[in-house]
């Protein structure tokens, strides 16, 4: 029986999209079955993020509304064998959908996948009420700064609330220099606060913006640090033990790695 | 049940009756089974045109005028042709289906393709937007990603398409979409479906027409010279 993951933050832009299609690239490299479901009716992303999106056909307010077959709907990734993609509509609204229906939607491919994982729109409304809906996990990404662990703080109560117990925290686009400045929240900041297992903490990296445009997870590039933290995320996932990135090697590495791109801008 | 298995079966399409007989049936068991079904529905065929072919074995010359005799006398149907199905036969004589299934769907289609129904939409198609419109679209802007214009009849773009479009929506391939640039996501004409390249290093701004041909899409740039 597969396992339905959703991954959310309540905040906008802390790289839910990103986390979502690095960790089910990750999983199918490593050999699962996965399906990323993307809950955002009327903003999707994840399809852009996937390199996918000249795809679709039928997205998942089809699926729910019975114009075609789920098997139809699903996007077989163009690299990996297993990776499959269902997504948004575009043109329609959160409302398109209840969470009735989305717990039936992941139940029907929970038999299919090992992994299923659900990427949230921000916001608590109907759009985060769908997408928890049918979850058994949760995967909680904040950026170190105030406001999203605020808004991550507010999300955990939330999934308590809807019975989603002991949901697992992200924190993404972290920097050393800042955090050793006192600029920057550190990770134990965080989890202070948030009193919450860590799972993974990924490092800023523009390989991320560049790998987004392109359509191509940076978790495949050997080279990227980010990449590399999720590959440790996602091994955690499928139940490994891996000690946290040093983030001080990284310090060395993505400068090396910036004084590479500013010399070949220059 | 194997009884059940090995008796003749009838069915309707668009034109008429199909009769498909069982893989080694015998031909006079058949034939009674045939007499005894359109007796049966006689009240059901009364007065109407059909179009008759059969499946599943050959059938000599005298077997067929068996077969339509049976029909044109028990049915009371007015049989306008009785033969064996052409899709199970050799290439040869393919040539006159195509024609005729095309002339019997082509009612259904939006008919004003050269001359009809039009929608002005005078601004560009931001994500999210979709135009659903009987009839042909003009789109004085551009159609960005994730916008989305469905028209049965053709849609021409004043601007650059970059999201989705799809022309003849409801079947018809004669249908076209015109575009100043034309990159788009995904672009749709009737049944038929393509996407640009993935590496499209298509330089600069250039007029472009997508038809159907041989069932696939097909873009070519229209330069001025042939714009007559």
């Amino acid at each position: 029986m597969g396992e339905v993951i959703v991954i959310t933050s309540g905040k906008g832009g802390v790289g839910k999209t990103t986390t979502t299609a690095n960790l089910g690239t990750g999983l199918a490299v490593s050999g699962k079955k996965v399906v990323l479901i993307d809950t955002d009716i009327g903003l999707r992303n994840l399809d852009v993020v996937m390199g996918l999106e000249n795809r679709i056909v039928y997205d998942i307010v089809d699926v729910i509304e019975g114009t075609c077959r789920l098997k139809q709907a699903l996007i077989k990734d163009k690299r990996y064998d297993g990776l499959y993609l269902l997504p948004a509509a575009q043109t329609r609204d959160k409302n398109a959908i209840n969470p009735q229906q989305m717990i039936n939607l992941c139940d029907e491919l929970r038999s299919e996948f090992d992994y299923i994982l659900i990427d949230c729109p921000a916001g608590i409304e109907q759009g985060f009420k769908n997408a928890i809906a049918g979850a058994d996990k949760a995967l909680v990404v904040t950026t170190p700064e105030v406001s999203a662990v605020r808004d991550a703080d507010r999300i955990i109560g939330l999934l308590e609330a809807h019975d989603i117990k002991n949901p697992r925290l992200i924190i993404n686009r972290i920097r050393n220099d800042m955090v050793k400045r006192g600029d920057m929240m550190s990770i134990e900041d965080i989890i202070d606060i948030l009193a919450i297992s860590l799972i993974g903490v990924v490092p800023d990296d523009e390989n991320i913006i560049i790998s987004t445009n392109k359509g191509e997870p940076a978790v495949t590039d050997s080279k990227s640090f980010a990449g590399q933290a999720y590959r440790n995320i996602t091994r955690r996932l499928m139940g490994e033990e891996v000690p946290l990135l040093d983030l001080n090697v990284s310090e060395g590495l993505l400068s090396k790695m910036k004084k590479l791109f500013g010399f070949k801008s220059a | 049940m194997e009884q059940e298995a090995k008796s003749v079966v009838f069915k309707g399409n668009s034109d008429g009756l199909v009769i498909v007989f069982p893989e080694g049936c015998e031909f006079e068991q058949a034939l009674q089974e045939i007499d005894n079904k359109v007796s049966n529905a006689a009240r059901f065929f009364k007065g109407a045109k059909i179009k008759v072919v059969y499946r599943g074995i050959n059938l000599t010359t005298e077997q067929e005028k068996a077969v339509y005799d049976i029909l044109v006398k028990k049915s009371g149907a007015v049989v306008e042709s009785f033969s064996r199905d052409e899709e199970n036969k050799g290439a040869g004589n393919i040539a006159p289906k195509p024609s005729r299934t095309n002339e019997a769907t082509r009612l259904r289609f939006y008919p004003g393709i050269d001359e009809g129904n039009c929608k002005f939409v005078k601004n560009t198609l931001r994500s999210g937007t979709r135009i659903d419109y009987d009839g042909n679209v003009v789109i004085i802007g551009d159609v960005n990603p994730g916008a989305e214009v469905v028209a049965t009849g053709n849609v021409v773009v004043l601007g650059t398409v970059r999201g989705m479009v799809h022309a003849g929506a409801d079947g018809n391939r004669d249908a076209f979409v015109f575009a100043l640039g034309l990159k788009p996501t995904q672009i749709r004409i009737a049944e038929c479906i393509a996407r640009m390249p993935e590496e499209s290093d298509s330089d600069g701004f250039c007029p472009e027409l997508a038809t159907v041909k041989d069932g696939v899409i097909v873009v070519e740039q229209i330069m001025r010279p042939t714009l007559k």
